[in-house]
């Protein structure tokens, strides 16, 4: 079982465990894709390198890449991220204040070639179809989709077998199992977003969904393997 | 001292100790987003798949325009399904909605739906029924920050008051279970969406587990990961057993 979004690091709002292992310990999560805290609320690089530094097995490293010009990016140059040898990247397009379809994030993700993760709240479906629309190769891992916007991201899913979805946040009652039954388990990732959000209630939803195990069992590990 | 009201005139529940109740449910369509299955009969599959025994309903019908026929629908859900719903009776403070004591859980609350303080003077037939009450609360919000159910608490002792989501927003989870400490009828509900396991096992340290009880939202949000962060919460076995089911079952006075 792999948790395809979790984070480590301190948090500026709250006291959180900073370490994931006794949580995903205790409940049975096997691997988890991380990204270190300090990439969303300090420096990009900083949490990166920090990131990248903790050589954990357990922990399937996502750093965070904000494309820009010369001097406002990160990592400095693109072929850094290559160096890195990882299998996702994170962008935060709103946090980090670049436009995701613009001419130097389009540049980078074509050269890169890398599944993204981006969280619903830092771009809209709209940017999303876009970027889609002018990279076709490109896969995409949307996190932190929640419940309110269903409509919209099954708009997009429909529109685009490129783009994977975690079910920590599609919390309205039979969510997961609706999307299941229209594109497939396969398109379905387990993430919590822990330890900000919650994992105790998705990883129960897991034990407990109305589908066929081999379904589970996809959207347990083997949708991210397929992603990744 | 917990505040216990009258024996509930409901349908019994199993002879279980650890029997689960979930203390806030709906039934119905909302408008704000697509809710997949949002039927009676899906909720009871649910629950008979994780364990849940009832659950309290209000259709969202009635929290939303019309609280005499939403009611009606709960009602008659209730009866289909004997045992397994209890009825939150919704009661619109600008339409003065008839309310009964006659086989429903209590009364639900949705002051900002309403657009009426929680402590408005319109909610008094409410305090004078005299059953337990839950109420949506949201931080910060003018209609329903948990400082109007701490006022309302200290004003009407006798009637339990379930504080809906804790307050909704994490950043107030705590203040909640601080405006509520000293109010013994007031209980924080766990419904939300950003409610954790982690911060139901924060609100028993604050406030005791025999003040926290189960909720999920169902059918608005999926009962298996509203139940999930209580049956995976870092809590002892008694504490667990207290917050799922068996607070709400002495604070409805139903039988055990």
């Amino acid at each position: 079982m792999i948790d395809a979004h979790r984070l480590i690091g301190p948090v500026p709002f709250d006291d959180l465990p900073s370490d994931p292992g006794p949580e995903m310990d205790r409940l049975g999560i096997d691997q988890a894709c991380a990204t270190h805290t300090l990439s969303l609320y300090s420096d990009a690089q900083a949490g990166n390198e920090a990131l990248l530094r903790l050589d954990d097995p357990r922990l399937i490293p996502v750093p965070v890449v904000v494309p820009g010009v010369t001097g406002a990016s990160a990592p400095a140059e693109l072929h850094e991220v290559l160096g890195w040898n990882v299998r996702m990247i994170r962008l935060c397009p709103e946090r980090h204040r670049f436009d995701l379809t613009g001419p130097i994030a389009l540049r980078w993700l074509a050269a890169l070639g890398l599944s993204v993760a981006i969280d619903l709240e830092e771009t809209s479906p709209a940017q999303l179809g876009t970027l889609m629309e002018r990279l076709p190769e490109q896969r995409v891992l949307l996190l932190n989709p929640g419940y309110r916007r269903l409509r919209a991201v099954a708009e997009l899913m429909a529109e685009t077998r490129r783009l994977w979805l975690e079910i920590g946040t599609v919390n309205t009652q039979g969510g997961v199992e609706w999307l299941a039954h229209r594109f497939g388990a396969d398109r379905l990732v387990f993430g919590t977003g822990a330890p900000i959000a919650d994992d105790c209630g998705p990883r129960f939803l897991l034990d407990h969904l109305d589908l066929e195990p081999s379904a589970v069992d996809l959207i347990a590990a083997g949708s991210l393997s397929g992603l990744m | 001292m917990t505040v216990l009201p009258e024996r509930a005139d409901v349908d019994p529940l199993p002879e279980r100790a650890d029997v689960i109740l979930d203390a806030h449910g709906h039934v119905g369509d909302w408008p704000d987003f697509l809710i997949p299955d949002p039927s009676a009969e899906g909720l009871v599959a649910t629950m008979d798949r994780i364990g849940v025994s009832a659950m309290g309903i209000s259709h969202l019908l009635a929290v939303g325009p019309d609280a005499v026929r939403g009611n009606r629908l709960a009602a008659e859900i209730a009866e289909r399904f004997p045992g397994r719903f209890g009825v939150w009776q919704v009661y619109n403070p600008h339409r003065r909605t008839p309310l009964t004591t006659e086989s429903v859980w209590g009364v639900k609350l949705h002051p900002d739906v309403h657009q009426c303080r929680l402590d408005d003077p319109l909610y008094e037939p409410v305090w004078e029924l005299g059953r337990p009450v839950l109420a949506h609360a949201q931080t910060d919000s003018p209609w329903s920050d948990p400082a109007q159910f701490a006022a309302v608490a200290a004003r009407r002792p006798a009637v339990p008051l379930l504080m809906g989501h804790t307050g909704l927003w994490a950043y107030g989870f705590a203040r909640a279970a601080r405006l509520a400490a000293d109010h013994p009828s007031l209980y924080l509900e766990t419904c939300g969406s950003r409610m954790t396991g982690r911060w139901i096992a924060r609100l028993v340290d604050m406030i005791g587990a025999d003040r926290v009880v189960f909720g999920s939202d169902a059918c608005f949000l999926d009962l298996r990961t509203g139940f999930g962060r209580i049956a995976l919460a870092p809590l002892t076995d008694t504490d667990r057993t207290l917050v799922q089911g068996a607070n709400l079952a002495r604070l409805l006075a139903l039988p055990q």
